[in-house]
Parts: structure tokens; sequence; C-alpha cells
């Protein structure tokens, strides 16, 4: 016989153990491969989420204004299949039912969309018809015919804050009709963010959608789907290549036009500013041609001054300094004032002559919402008659409202005008020279006056030498100019849409790691579960053992048969396991969509099979179950080959040798539990002694000091257990039986303080994570997570009035009389849209969302911090002075909550987050984070860095509102979502805000009890099973106390006294310490403790446990014991 | 030879050492047959074990073929009894997973040289009468018979030395007999030495020497 034979016959015959074995193996790579599966299988679901939504969509080109739709076609040659379209985002209300949906997906497509995308069985919307998601269907309760109103930002190239920017009215209200709802197999959830909550989108006709927005024949977005030879890396690359080939000016929002078929030519934006970047490949344009570059500021003064006499509503223009001598030759220097060059027009209407002071008033919008009138003077110069560069009507770009008037007293314009004021001749004035500046100032001045955050000139006049054939050299400075800009600079936006939801498909949550730690303890249980089985396996064949040392196999002989075995074992039960591991992750799949949906905030969770990661779980099982066995034979041979022989079990016992226990290590033996449980009684003390103190963080001593007072107590019990000093049982009565039952926990103490351990440590587990739950904040403390404010609010419109002021609240109509809006207070944020940072979303943030408090918010020093970079007096006391620190490097301070810095980005504190910019990559420093607050969805930054790096957002989109009187919050929320319905307002209480992330953090809690639960079942299973193998291994000792007259009320008592004991020493030291772990978090709360389904669930275990102490006395009372009487 | 000098064993005990075995010397050639008798607790098991390599003794001196086993490592300590030793048990502590035959061979299994274990084996087992046993379970066997597949074990390896532990203890009378005969019937004319550790009068008379353990002192009878 060969050794392979042993084996093979010992697995068999031994195949009541070795199930067991197995099962315990199986049990802990299906957990263990079935976590690994769960993260796999989120992030594939993410993935097919991400890319089913897409259709056929792999890249984006996107812009914030509008350009021209045969772009996408323009561009099609160049790279496959492309499809323009309107992307925009809007609230719907459903008519009927008044029922509203914000932050809606718009879509104006037309048939090219669904051809693009390969579905066939949709007919494009047409006129007012819409097509609605199916959720968004839901949601509403619509159904076909019946109406909606659309409520969309109106696409405005002007610049909301500044002066000529349409402030009250920059949302569009439309009326649809549905026409039927799209699933999501034609494209119903169409988004080119990922995203995994429910998608709402309604797709609109395109022509008539352009048309609503007077965007004719103009998209806002293109599609684009590869070809199959393009190579992904280079596609970004290539259209941005193509698209700078193929963009014009006016894709660009630039016009370029001659004036007067002079040697001329006015460039012009579409935003009637010109910013730095423009003007600078302007320069560098008009240099290569030898052309000439006039730098224009134009801007409209409310009057000019001279005396008593007054001029409304004239527009002056900024010029160079060259520009201005050439108009004119100063008649008199300015000493006083800023120089002005007048025509002959207003001269004479004011009757001012050179070395005259004249005043402008003029508005001036502020970025913080409000519109001042300033007053400048100027001492007249030079006046110069209508004619050449003074009679140039071009200085003055069109703006809507004024330029395209008849007559003066039609103007529009979005600021308040006075058109009592204007007079006769003003009128004819406008009818015969209409924009033509009455005034010339210089160009600094003009910038220094009127200049925006969005740029420095209103236009740029180019010049030609004379003696150039201008049409051609005209063609080509604009082809030059094309050339030379950079889309991207423009506002282009390309993006791989598809490898980002890829990538970002990885998500925010390794659920897998999640579950891992979630699972751990289960994965222990099963572990310790085995190594149990598999030493009492080996218990069992103790003279087994003894023999095969008689006749001549060495020790390190058994213990490699025994491992080769044990290894074998957990093989097939890796084996099993893999089945088991789907199984586990169906089932849990199953949990995330139903019982724990909070955690995910999505049903499209799907399980997806990898078998790599079954492998990668069932070899860490294998690993993980043969490092037990290992642990487990390590005291293999210690024991003598004669009382092994004779039948002693106590083949792994810590006893040793005769020789060992007469060694000084030996004599030590019985002492060694006391002074481990000593030794870790101190640590743990101390932690805990630091904590209260302060010395180190509190919740880690205090979480730190209870698991080490913990094993101090397991060490104690062990000592007690072990003692071989024992009192006489004597006596008689049900005491003296249960006494009985205390001595059989000692019988074999081993056993007994494994099962101890694994319930008091699924004890203290599940008692110090209910521990962590979070509630509510307090609404009105400044420094808890709401920071005092009530109500948060978001818009769809950026509000560019400050709600603060009268002026404000009058332009809101926000009406100060109304008793629900007194004494409320708007802290107003700017935001730029990026990805939720927070729990809430699965996917990972590339971009994220950013917004900017005001310096009022920071110098309120509201909201508590966990941590910070703070290290002077004063950022300590205020960290969110951090935002204005100049770093190094060019990086830029941003504060984000503690929890989503962890969680989600993984950063900490002093880290860096690199996101994309126009200008390339830009670096987010995290100086603090903020303690479990409102702001988890997004990244704080400077309203001064804001500013810069992100000009084109404008307005405030976000909101913490402060009313009087807190108990109103739900009256002034109502309120204001009616008052601000055109600006998309969706106000939320902050209570609702914070709630709905500690729902997340609840219910992964609930998941981690559940699962700690479920390896507490497991640790009751174990220990019925070394009840079980206790009475087994006595059955003789039973069957001797049958024949003296113990009878089954007897063994019964016995042995739920033993359990009781092992469950009630279990739960005691794991909820004590468990409580001690959780004490500071405890005194947080106001010491409430655990919650009632905590108690039912340790009841649960005591209850399982007894349970099992009668299985064990059932099958106690079967075994046949006369039999094992007789072989006594 | 098996030389055996002033051998001692005493265990510790909380009322101080228990000696079991004291001073015993013994000497005995190829070829011998001895039987130890003793009342239960005298410390033959123990001397049978010390015999064995199986327990260390207190004090004195073990010398099989001129080896003291004592002094070798464990690894060592293990191939000796593997090569030299054949023990028999009074519970027979047959491996109940292995076949009549598997169990014979068992110690061919870690042996250096195993020349033809299993025509031996089936040889062994014809001479103890089980020829038609061998692929049979020790469950389906009788105490008798099992003892005989545990003779035919220990001779497996041609040991030198040959100790039983009150090998008929566990078997009925007729069984006893039947082992004890064949016992005897397999060493006669062979080298081993074989001691029998017994409490049996009757097991004990059909040696050629024959000894009690007396007040832990071995006495020839």
């Amino acid at each position: 016989m060969q050794t392979r034979q042993l084996i093979k016959r010992s697995l068999t015959h031994y195949w009541h153990t070795n199930l067991v074995v197995v099962l315990g193996v199986a049990i802990a790579v299906s957990v263990l491969a079935g976590a690994l599966l769960i993260g796999e299988s989120v992030r594939g679901s993410l993935r097919d989420l991400s890319s089913r939504r897409l259709g056929k969509t792999d890249d984006l080109i996107s812009s914030p204004h509008f350009f021209r739709e045969q772009l996408a076609a323009d561009l099609a040659n160049g790279v496959g299949a492309t499809c323009p379209l309107i992307a925009l985002e809007g609230v719907v209300v459903h008519e009927p039912s008044k029922r509203r949906a914000g932050g809606v997906k718009v879509y104006g497509v037309d048939e090219r969309f669904w051809k693009f995308n390969g579905v066939a069985n949709v007919a494009a919307p047409e006129n007012r018809n819409v097509l609605v998601s199916q959720s968004l269907a839901t949601e509403l309760g619509s159904a076909p015919g019946e109406s909606l109103l659309l409520r969309i930002e109106k696409p405005s190239d002007i610049p909301v804050e500044s002066l000529h920017g349409r402030k009250e009215d920059s949302g569009k209200t439309i009326r649809l009709s549905v026409a039927g709802t799209l699933g999501s197999e034609n494209l119903g959830e169409f988004s080119l963010q990922p995203e995994h909550g429910s998608v709402h989108a309604v797709f609109v006709s395109l022509r008539f959608l352009q048309n609503e927005l007077e965007q004719d024949d103009k998209v806002n977005t293109i599609l684009m789907a590869r070809s199959a030879q393009t190579q992904p890396d280079q596609q970004e690359k290539s259209l941005a290549t193509l698209l700078k080939s193929k963009a014009t000016l006016q894709d660009l929002g630039l016009t370029l036009t001659a004036i007067n078929h002079e040697p001329f030519m006015s460039l012009q934006s579409d935003s009637k500013i010109i910013n730095e970047y423009v003007i600078t490949a302007t320069n560098e344009a008009a240099k290569t041609f030898s052309f000439q570059m006039v730098p224009i500021y134009s801007y409209l003064a409310n009057s000019i001054s001279s005396g008593e006499r007054s001029t409304p509503y004239s527009l002056v223009t900024g010029l160079d300094d060259q520009s201005l001598a050439e108009l004119a030759k100063p008649a008199t220097q300015s000493e006083t004032h800023p120089p002005i060059i007048l025509n002959d027009w207003i001269a004479r209407d004011l009757n001012a002559k050179p070395g005259d002071t004249v005043s402008l008033e003029y508005y001036l919008w502020h970025e913080n919402g409000r519109l001042e009138t300033k007053r400048a003077d100027f001492q007249v110069t030079a006046v110069v008659p209508i004619a050449g560069l003074a009679a140039d009507r071009g200085l003055v770009p069109s703006y809507p409202g004024i330029t395209e008037s008849e007559d003066m007293s039609s103007w529009d314009p979005p600021f308040p005008v006075d058109l009592s004021r204007v007079r006769k001749q003003d009128e004819d004035y406008w009818h015969q020279y209409g924009t033509t500046p009455k005034a010339f100032i210089p160009l600094s001045t003009a910038q220094d006056l009127w200049q925006t955050r969005f740029g420095k000139l209103t236009s740029i006049r180019i010049e030609s030498p004379v003696n150039q054939p201008f049409s051609q050299t005209a063609f080509n400075f604009q082809e030059s100019l094309r050339k030379s800009l950079d889309p991207a600079l423009m506002g282009f936006q390309i993006v791989p849409v598809r490898d980002q939801g890829q990538s970002a498909s990885r998500g925010a949550t390794d659920f897998g790691e999640y579950f891992l730690y979630f699972s751990f303890f289960l994965v222990v249980s099963a572990l310790m579960l085995t190594t149990l089985f598999f030493k009492l396996g080996i218990e069992q064949r103790a003279r087994e053992i003894g023999t095969l040392q008689a006749i001549g196999f060495s020790d390190s002989g058994i213990r490699r048969l025994f491992l080769v075995e044990g290894t074998l074992l957990a093989g097939v039960g890796s084996l099993l396991g893999i089945g088991g591991a789907i199984g586990y992750a169906a089932l849990l799949m199953y949990g995330l969509r139903t019982w724990w949906v909070n955690a995910v905030g999505t049903t499209a969770l799907t399980l997806h099979i990898s078998w790599v990661w079954l492998v990668v779980g069932a070899v860490s099982g294998v690993v993980a179950a043969v490092l037990c066995i290992l642990f487990t034979l390590r005291r293999l041979g210690r024991s003598s080959t004669r009382s092994l022989l004779m039948g002693s079990e106590e083949i792994l016992s810590r006893g040793g040798t005769t020789a060992q226990r007469k060694s000084f290590r030996g004599a030590l033996a019985p002492f060694r539990g006391m002074f481990s449980g000593v030794v870790f009684t101190v640590i743990g003390l101390a932690l805990v002694t630091m904590g209260a103190l302060q010395l180190i963080p509190r919740v880690a001593a205090f979480f730190g000091g209870g698991v080490i007072l913990l094993v101090a107590g397991v060490c104690y019990l062990s000592t007690w257990l072990k003692r071989s000093k024992k009192p006489v049982i004597q006596g008689a009565g049900w005491w003296t039986i249960a006494r009985l039952g205390f001595r059989n926990a000692t019988y074999r103490p081993g056993r007994t303080v494994l099962c101890i351990t694994l319930i008091a440590a699924a004890a203290f587990i599940i008692v110090a994570v209910d521990a962590f739950r979070r509630s509510g904040a307090s609404a009105a403390d400044r420094k808890s997570g709401t920071g005092g404010f009530p109500l948060i609010a978001e818009s769809l419109l950026p509000v560019v009035h400050d709600a603060n002021t009268p002026e404000g609240r009058e332009a809101l109509n926000l009406n100060t009389d109304e008793a629900t809006l007194k004494n409320l207070h708007f802290v107003n944020l700017r935001l730029r849209p990026g990805d939720d940072t927070s729990c809430l979303n699965l996917y990972q943030p590339r971009n994220p969302k950013i917004i900017a408090p005001p310096r009022t918010f920071i110098d309120d020093n509201r909201f508590t911090f966990q941590s910070s970079l703070a290290n002077t007096p004063e950022e300590q006391n205020n960290p969110w002075l951090l935002l204005d620190r100049q770093l190094e490097n060019g990086a830029v301070p941003v504060i984000g909550d503690a929890n989503s810095l962890t969680y989600v980005l993984h950063l900490k504190v002093g880290d860096e987050l690199v996101i994309d910019h126009p200008n390339g990559p830009l670096r987010l420093r995290v100086v603090a984070a903020l303690s479990d607050s409102i702001f988890q969805s997004e990244l704080l930054m400077s309203e001064k860095n804001f500013l810069r790096l992100f000009p084109a957002e404008e307005g405030y989109r976000m909101f913490l509102i402060d009313p009087a009187n807190t108990q109103e919050a739900s009256a002034v929320s109502t309120v204001l979502e009616d008052r601000l319905s055109d600006f998309g307002f969706d106000v939320t209480s902050t209570d609702e805000r914070l709630a709905n992330f500690h729902r997340v953090e609840n219910t992964y809690l609930s998941t981690f009890q559940m699962l700690g639960g479920l390896g507490l079942a497991l640790g009751t299973l174990g220990m019925a099973a070394v009840l079980l193998r206790n009475v087994f291994e006595r059955r003789r000792e039973l069957a001797l106390l049958r024949a003296v007259g113990y009878n089954s009320s007897h063994f019964a008592a016995m042995v739920i006294t033993e359990n009781v004991l092992m469950l009630c020493c279990g739960l005691a030291v794991g909820f004590v310490c468990a409580m001690l772990a959780i004490a500071p978090v405890l005194f947080e709360r106001g010491g409430r403790l655990p919650n009632l389904s905590l108690g039912i669930l340790l009841l649960a275990v005591l209850l399982s446990g007894a349970i099992a102490s009668l299985v064990a006395t059932l099958a106690a009372l079967r075994s046949p014991l006369l039999p094992a009487l007789r072989a006594e | 030879m098996l030389k055996v000098e002033n051998l001692s064993k005493e265990y510790p005990t909380p009322a101080g050492p228990l000696r079991i075995v004291s001073d015993v010397s013994l000497t005995l050639p190829s070829g011998s047959a001895v039987s130890i008798m003793g009342q239960s607790g005298s410390g033959k098991s123990t001397l049978l074990y010390m015999l064995g390599a199986l327990e260390p003794p207190s004090s004195g001196t073990v010398t099989l073929k001129g080896q003291n086993p004592f002094l070798l490592n464990a690894k060592q300590l293990a191939a000796f009894r593997n090569r030299e030793i054949g023990f028999v048990f009074q519970d027979h502590c047959l491996l109940p997973q292995c076949s009549v035959i598997e169990n014979v061979l068992t110690p061919t299994m870690v042996a250096n040289n195993n020349g033809e274990p299993t025509q031996r084996a089936t040889e062994l087992l014809k001479q103890v009468g089980l020829a038609e046993r061998l692929n049979h379970r020790p469950a389906q066997l009788s105490g008798g018979e099992k003892q005989r597949v545990a003779l035919a074990r220990a001779l497996i390896m041609k040991p030198q030395l040959l100790l039983c532990d009150e090998p008929t203890g566990n078997l009925d009378e007729r069984s006893a007999r039947v082992v004890a005969d064949l016992l005897l019937d397999i060493h006669d004319g062979a080298e081993t030495i074989l001691v029998v550790v017994t409490h049996s009068k009757e097991l004990a008379a059909r040696f050629p020497q024959r000894f009690e353990l007396r007040s832990q002192r071995l006495e020839q009878l």
C-alpha cells in the first residue's frame, strides 16, 4: 500500500467529519469569492448600464454655446458616424397633476438620432410632440396626449453676470404633448453621463426646439461613433485636430465682418465681450498679415453731463492711445481727470469744449448680484466731427434690445432705462447715426471702469494697409485666425464618453472590498469551524496516530499525511465553494437590489460571474484553510504514543509531553492565560485612559481598548476553564447538576474557549457596529453637519440677484411683506456642475461638482471640521480660511466632506485631485475635511478661485437658507419653490439631505450586521457541534450516569447549563467590551443604548444556542449508551 | 540482543514523583521469548513501552543490537522503530479505513527498503489464517481476527524485537488461544526477541522465560 492509498482510505472512511471540514471550507470560499464577485458584479453592472445608456455613442463634442448643425456632417467624413442634437437639462411639470420632476435630460433630436443608434422602431417626435422616458412617465404619471410644461434655460451668448445679460428672463417654458413613452431598449434612458439611478429624459423634435430657442440650424452637442479601425487612444487627439480644422469662426462664437467696404474688419464675439485668448490670437494673426489691430471697449453711459446739461443713453468707446491720437489731436491736456474726446454732436448738445469736465453716469453689475449706478468725471481734450473712425457704428457690438431698435423709445435692454429722458434730438441722432459712439476715452480707462471677468474688449478693429488687395487678405486672415484658435479653449469639449463611462464604472466604492469586510467575520467563523472540525477529526483518530507512531511513522510524516488530507479536503471544499460563491453573490446582489437598495440607489445591478475572481477566492480560501490546518497540526506529536494508543484525544492540547510539562515553561503554562489577560487588560485600560484624556483620538482609543479588553476577557475565561483546582461538586438537586454542566465545559477547554471567542467577537461586532449608525443633526446647530441652515436649495437656472437685498428680492418676486419670507437669510453659492462625490454616486467621480461659498460664509465659521491643514491660530479657529491659502505649484485649496474624501474620492487632507480644465490639468488640494456635513456631494472652493478658474459658470445655483423661525422651514420651502419655479428652484431640508447620506451608511452597517449575524449563527452551529462532540466523546460517562440513575431531564439540564455558560460568557464579554468601545459615540448621542433590534438579535443567538443544547441532549439520549458502558 | 540496564520510570504527581519501574536490568539474546506478568498498574506496560522506545525512561538504558534508541533524534527513532521493533497491542489498533492487507502493509509505507511487501503481507496473513480476508475491513473481523492482523502487521518488517501488550487481553478464551498459538508458532525458529506482557498466567506459562514485575522490580520466575 502506498501513502496515497492510505490518504484515500482515510478521506472516505472519515467522511462524516471530513464532510463538515469540506463544508466549512466551502462556506469560507463561498463567502470570500462571493464577496469578490459582488465587486465584479457591481462594476460589470455599471459598465453595462453606462454602455447601454450611451447607445452607439463613443465620443461627444459639446459646447456651452450653440454651433452649426452642419459641423456634425463636416466631421463625419473624418471619424465615422456623427449625430447632431441639442442636449439640455430642464424641469418638467405634468400639467394635469402638477407633478414636477427636476434634473430632466432634454434632447432635441430628429430621425438621425435613432438611425445613428440603430433604433428602427421609433418615430422621431415632431412639433410639440415629446417622447418621455419610462421612469419619468412613471414618476409624473403621464399618459399619451397629456400636456407637459418644460422649463429650460434659454441659451444666451451674453454672460448673465454682465450688464447686457438677461437676468429675469433666462429661462423658457415650452408646452409639449406626450406622444409616447420610451423604454430603455429604445434609448429611453439615453444618458451621456454615467449615472446609476433612473434617467428622466424627454425627446423633443430638434427643429421645434431650435425654433423655440431661436437657434435655427444650431445644436450644442454632436454624438460620434468610432469607425472600427479607430484606435481609442488616438481618437480624442484626432478628433481635436479634426474639430480645429472644421470649426468655423461662427462655430467658435466669433464674427469677422468687413465695414462699409473699407479696408477694415471688425471682430466681435457672440458674447459681446472678447477674452484674452482671442485677443492674443487675433494679435498674432494680424501681425502675420501686417494688419493693424485696434482694441475697442464700448459701453453705454446712462448720461453724459456737463454742468446743467445732460445727454441720456450714449455709447462711449475706449480706444488705445494711438487710435485716440489719430482720432484727434488733443486741444488741451487733461490734468485732473482722464481725457475724453466728444463728437461734435454731443459737444454741441452739452455745450462742452476742450478743457471742460464732463461726467459719465453708468450702470455697473456687481458679481454679488447688485446693479449700481456709478459716476466718473472726464476732461474734454478734443471735439471731433462724426467722420472716419468717429463715424464707425461697428465700434459697438450689437446688443439685443438696443442696437436692433429703430427708435430709442423702443429700447428693451436687460437693465432699467428711463425712456422718458429720451429727447427728440436723441432720437434724431439714433436715426442718423445709430450706435455711433458719442465719446471716446482711453482704452485703459474704459477697462478700469467696465472690464469684467469675461473679457477685456468688446470688439477688435482690424485695418489693412492701403496698398493690399483687401478681400483676399481678409479671407486669408480669417482662415489664419480660425486655425490659430483652439476650440477647446473656446468652450468646446471633446469627451470620450464611452471610455470615461467604462473607467468610472470601476466605481467610487469597491463593493468587493466592502463585502469582504462585511463578510470577514463570516469567513473567520467558517474557517474557525473548519479548524474546529479538522481538530475534532484528528482527535477522533488518536489511536491511529499512536499506531502510526508505533510502527515507525515520524511526527513530521504523520503531520504531512494529515496536511495532504486537509489540503485535499480544502480543495474539494473550494470547488464546492465556487458554486456556493455564485449563490452567495446572487443572494447579496438580490439584497442590494431589494433590502439594501438604499445603499446603492438602483435596481439595475445584476450578477456578473468572473472566473478570475472565483479562482482568486477559491485559492485564497484553500490557502486560509491550509494555514488553519497547519496551525492545528503544529502541536501534533507532543502527546506520548502510549497515551494516544490508550485513546487519549488530547493530541492537540497545549499540555505537551511530560518532559515539557516539567520544564520551566511548562510549569508556567497554567499561568500563561492569566498573565496574558493581565497584560491585555493593562494595555486596554491604558488606551481607554489615553482616549478619555484625549491624548489620542477618542474613538480609535476606545475601540482599540475595547477589542484588547475582549481578548483579555477571553484569556481570563480560558484560565478559569483550565484551572486545575476545582471545587468538589457535592450535594444533590438541580444546582449540583448545573455545576456538573459547568464542569463539563472544562472537559475540552480549548474547544469551549474557541466557541466563546467566536460568540464574543460576533456580539462585539454587532453591538459596536450598531453604535456607528448615524442619526440626524440638529438643524439649528451652527456647528452641526447642517451648519445651522434648515434648508438647502439648488436651481436649474443661475440666479444672479442677491435675495438678501431689497432690490434682489424685488427682482426675484420675493415680497418681504409676506410673513413667511420675512427675515430669510440666503447664502448664495456658485456651482460648477460635475460628478456627485457622495456615497449616493456609484460611479467613480472624475470631475467633481464644485461649489464656492461667499466671503460672509467663510467668516461665519459654521460646520465642524474633522481634520485640516490649519497651522495658524486664525486657521485653527476657522479652517474655512484655508480656502484663501496660496499654494505652491498652482494647486487650488478645496474643502470636502470627510466621508466623501475617504470612501468615494479616496483622498485625505493634504492630497491632491487632478481634474480636467480647458487650460490644462487643474490640481485641487484638500486643505480640510468637514465632519459629516451636508456637503458630501461636492467640493468647496473660494469664490475668488472659482471665478478665476470657471469664469463661464455664472450666477448662483446653490443656496443655504436660514429662516428666522426654523419651525416655518417647511412653509418657506413651499413658497420659495413656487416663487422661484422659473429658475427650477428645488428646496430640500438639510436634515433630509443629511439623512439621505446617512441612509447609505446605515444600510452598509445593516449589511455588516446581517453578515456578522450569519457569522454568529455559524459560531452557534460550531458550538452545537462542540456540544455534540463532547457528548459523543463522553458517552461512556453518560452511560455510567444513566446506569446510576440519571434521567433525560438531568442530561438536558447538564447540556443546557454547559451551553448557556458558553453563550453567556461570550455574549457578556463581547457586549461589555463593545459598550466600552463605543462609549464616546454613546456619549455623543446622549447615552442611548443600541436599539431594540439589536437586543432581539442577541436574544435570538441565546435562543438558537439553547436549541443547539436540546439537539445535543437528544443526541446524548439517543446514542447507544449501554454498548459504551460494556466497552468500559 | 536486547540489553536493559537499571531502567527506571517515575511520573511527577502533586504528592511528589511516583515511581512505576525501578532499576530493571535484563539481557535477551536473539530468538528469546519471554513473558512479563504483573498486577494491573504494576508498570508492566510502561516497561514494555520503554523497551519499544515509545516512552523514555527516567533513568537507565535500553540497547537493541547495540543501539540505544533514546539517543536518536525523533526521525531516526521513528525509522529505528519501523525497522527493528514490532508491536501488538491489547486493542488491535487497526486503521478502520484500511483493508486487512493494507493494515499489514502500513509499516512498509515509511520503510526505506520495502522488498516485496505485498507478497510478504499475503504470506503472513496466510500464516495467521486470514488468507481469505485480505480485502476485508477491520469492522468485518472478529476480535481474534483483528489481533491476528495486528500480529501480521507487527511482523511485516521482520523486526528484531516483537513486543506484545496483553495481546489476548480483549479476546475470548478460544480466540486468545489461537492468537497465542500463532504468536509462538511464528516466533518459533525466528531470530526475533519476543516480549509479551500479560496478566494471563496461562499465556505466560507457555513462554520459556517468565518474569514478574513486583514492587516496581522485575523478578524472574
